[in-house]
């Protein structure tokens, strides 16, 4: 008899071609709504970044390290000139500059940079296509390894002309190049002070607690959020449709037929319970198979999704089947148009589905993954970044719970007889 | 076969059914009436088993069916006065689930589908949806899917409220072959009195939650042998012709429409004298006056003060 109940809840729901839209159009729509609006602004979506660096050298450093030497060689004992001239490489900022940072793999892959003559400077300036000029002044290295070494001098300053029209490349450029100022810096302090620089280094096995790794081996898409965030939040619509079907079997005394029929109350509430479970998972198939198609949405490891989206499934039968004893109990479709109307977008709004809430603030994140859909969100948007189940087994034992919860509330709440007494 | 013991159902304010006491034998069609609102509804939902009494007993072949109400399931089909039907299955969707309800299957559903479809009228409808079906259709439907499994019990709670006459002659019709062909027993709620004098053999009248008159058509109508009703029928009635027969001492009540006024009198006075006196004085022109034996609706007029439909 339950299949014969969730048969004639699939009849219902596909005879009913505005619930249907409702419930796997509209996602769709949303994700493509959503998704091209604010795909700049999400973390995932590939840089369009391009950044092209020319650097200008009035002189040779080399040749400069070498001046510097023959100066220290007369002011300085001889032991501590052969101090210096064993770290003569790393005493070589520009170098370090151009091979280390610039020509790392890391950055490399956004930046490319380029040695250019000083002759060429006021060409490359009117040269649209560079992001930044890194203009070497003469006598850089000279003058910062005196300020570095022998603590004289101010410390010397590189000339960055930058392309105004690149405005997210030079900011690229200039963050670099703070950064490297301010290690040079901190070499140039701790040498004056007789710091051992690895001081510095944090000791690792000191630190107690959990690491935690972001994971970036598939980044997200703002469809690929999008999708998440709007299936979630739209399988909770189709809860409060089942609980509305079942509502209106009370109504219209069909569910007083069922009871006299000698149907056991069970046997029909696991019918509502099988129903939201069975086209819950229907419809996350659905849309995430269209968002496949159209917005090329694919699932790293499709074991793990379809384990997310099996047991996100029972805690929409779950809510489906609570949403019925109650209305069943107060005899009143009140809680589920409650709960379409308010509580499904506020918990889609804690969840994270209409932008990243978690990451206003750990508070929120912790909310939002105490709503069934924001746990779901959770494991989906981990197993899309490339994690697998061991990684997310906190959301699926919290849907697992959160929908036995339901059922057990449910199996108490719901009435005895067909009519309320 | 089935029997009210002083069954009572009390919701916070109200007493919607009070002591009520009434069996029913196998084979009968017993009428339940009384005006919306009477307790009627809620009596035969305590019957079925669907609600359960604040006090009192439903007791089927002598055994209370309260603590275990499968025996009185098993045998039992129940019309609702709403459309318990899916609207938007067809008529044979709805057929095959309500059968499987009642554990029918395979060729046995099969056949009592196309069986019951055919009685009811609908075979040729069989793939429509059922809202796309007229209200007559609808309450014939309603009724098919109680008879798929030959429950010895039928209980209609107003099965041909709200439709057309042809509609309601069918449905009536088809009551009435069930009981005499299949000897199903009908329990038959209605406010409509033309519909429980042409089917019931005894009727039970309810109001205001009170059982107020039961026995046969013979008997109630017997509650009036000592007065008789007189129609009065005119193009346009007037108050105060209305306002003369009230205060008339002879006449016992008067019950007025737009066009036609009924009075019951004693049965050995000749009123038509006077009536015309009446109509002079009030300047109302007759159309016609009949003396008529009393009805059951007249019973109900007399037990209650009230019309059947008021």
């Amino acid at each position: 008899m339950v299949w014969q109940i969730v048969k004639k809840q699939g009849l219902t729901l596909l005879r009913n071609p505005m619930e249907l839209l409702l419930l796997v159009g509209l996602p769709i729509i949303l994700i493509a709504i959503l998704g091209t609006a604010l795909g700049g602004t999400m973390n995932g979506e590939p840089s369009p970044i391009d950044v092209k660096v020319a650097f200008v050298e009035h002189e040779d450093e080399e040749q400069q390290v070498d001046r510097f030497m023959n100066m220290i060689e007369a002011e300085l004992p001889s032991e501590t000139v052969d101090e210096i001239r064993a770290q003569v490489e790393g005493l070589m900022p520009v170098s370090i500059l151009k091979e280390n940072v610039f020509g790392s793999d890391e950055v490399s892959d956004m930046v490319e940079a380029h040695d250019r003559d000083a002759s060429e400077l006021d060409m490359l300036t009117d040269d649209d296509s560079y992001t930044a000029v890194i203009e070497v002044p003469e006598n850089f290295t000279y003058d910062m390894l005196e300020y570095m070494v022998l603590d004289k001098s101010d410390q010397p300053e590189l000339n960055v002309l930058q392309n105004e029209t690149q405005t997210i490349g030079v900011s690229v450029v200039t963050g670099i190049l703070d950064q490297f100022q301010e290690r040079l810096t901190l070499g140039a302090f701790l040498g004056k002070n007789s710091i051992d620089a690895r001081v510095m280094e944090l000791n690792q096995d000191a630190i107690t607690g959990d690491i935690t790794t972001i994971n970036q081996k598939h980044p997200i898409t703002a469809k690929g959020y999008y999708a998440v965030g709007m299936v979630v939040m739209n399988v909770l619509l189709l809860a409060s449709t089942i609980g509305t079907i079942a509502f209106r079997e009370k109504k219209t005394h069909v569910f007083d037929r069922i009871i006299l029929g000698n149907i056991s109350r069970w046997a029909y509430f696991t019918g509502v319970l099988l129903s939201g479970m069975l086209f819950g998972f229907l419809q996350l198939l659905a849309v995430y198979t269209f968002a496949w198609l159209v917005f090329d949405v694919t699932w790293p490891d499709l074991i793990a999704f379809l384990t997310v989206s099996f047991i996100y499934a029972m805690a929409i039968g779950g809510i489906a089947v609570l949403l019925t004893a109650i209305s069943y109990r107060i005899d009143s479709e009140l809680i589920t148009s409650f709960f379409s109307g308010i509580l499904v977008f506020l918990m889609a709004l804690l969840g994270g589905s209409f932008f990243p809430i978690g990451d206003m603030a750990p508070f929120f994140r912790t909310i939002g993954n105490l709503t069934p859909n924001g746990a779901g969100m959770s494991a989906y948007l981990a197993i899309l970044r490339g994690d697998g189940i061991p990684d997310i087994w906190n959301h699926l034992l919290f849907l697992v719970i959160f929908a036995l919860a339901a059922i057990i509330f449910a199996a108490f709440s719901f009435p005895r007889r067909g009519v309320s007494s | 076969m089935i029997e009210l013991v002083d069954l009572t159902k009390k919701f916070k304010h109200n007493k919607a059914v009070k002591k009520l006491n009434m069996f029913i034998e196998k084979g009968e069609i017993v009428g339940l009436l009384g005006p919306n609102g009477a307790g009627k509804s809620t009596a035969i939902s305590m019957m079925s088993s669907l609600a359960e009494p604040t006090s009192g007993d439903v007791r089927l072949n002598n055994k209370s069916i309260l603590k275990n109400p499968a025996p009185l399931r098993k045998i039992v089909g129940m019309v609702p006065q709403e459309i318990a039907l899916y609207d938007d299955l067809t008529a044979e969707e709805n057929m095959r689930f309500f059968g499987r309800v009642y554990r029918l299957k395979g060729d046995a559903l099969k056949r009592k589908i196309d069986e019951v479809l055919d009685q009811i009228g609908l075979s040729d409808r069989r793939k429509q949806v059922v809202s796309k079906f007229s209200g007559g259709m609808k309450r014939r439907l309603n009724i098919g899917v109680a008879m798929l499994h030959e429950p010895e019990l039928l209980i209609m709670d107003e099965p041909a409220v709200g439709i057309d006459p042809q509609s309601r002659n069918y449905i009536l019709e088809t009551v009435k072959h069930l009981n005499e062909e299949r000897k199903m027993t009908v329990l038959y709620t209605s406010h409509y009195m033309e519909e429980v004098e042409f089917l019931c053999d005894r009727i039970y009248i309810m109001d205001q939650g009170n059982l107020i008159a039961s026995g046969t058509k013979e008997d109630i109508k017997q509650i009036l042998s000592a007065e008789k009703t007189i129609s009065i029928k005119a193009s346009r009635l007037n108050d105060h012709f209305i306002e003369l027969l009230q205060n008339t001492p002879t006449i016992n009540r008067v019950a007025a429409g737009d066009k036609e006024v009924t009075i019951t009198v004693p049965k050995e006075i000749n009123m038509f004298p006077k009536l015309i006196s009446l109509a002079e004085e009030s300047k109302l022109e007759l159309s016609s006056v009949d003396a008529k034996t009393p009805t059951l609706e007249d019973v109900f007029l007399h037990l209650t003060g009230r019309a059947l439909r008021d």
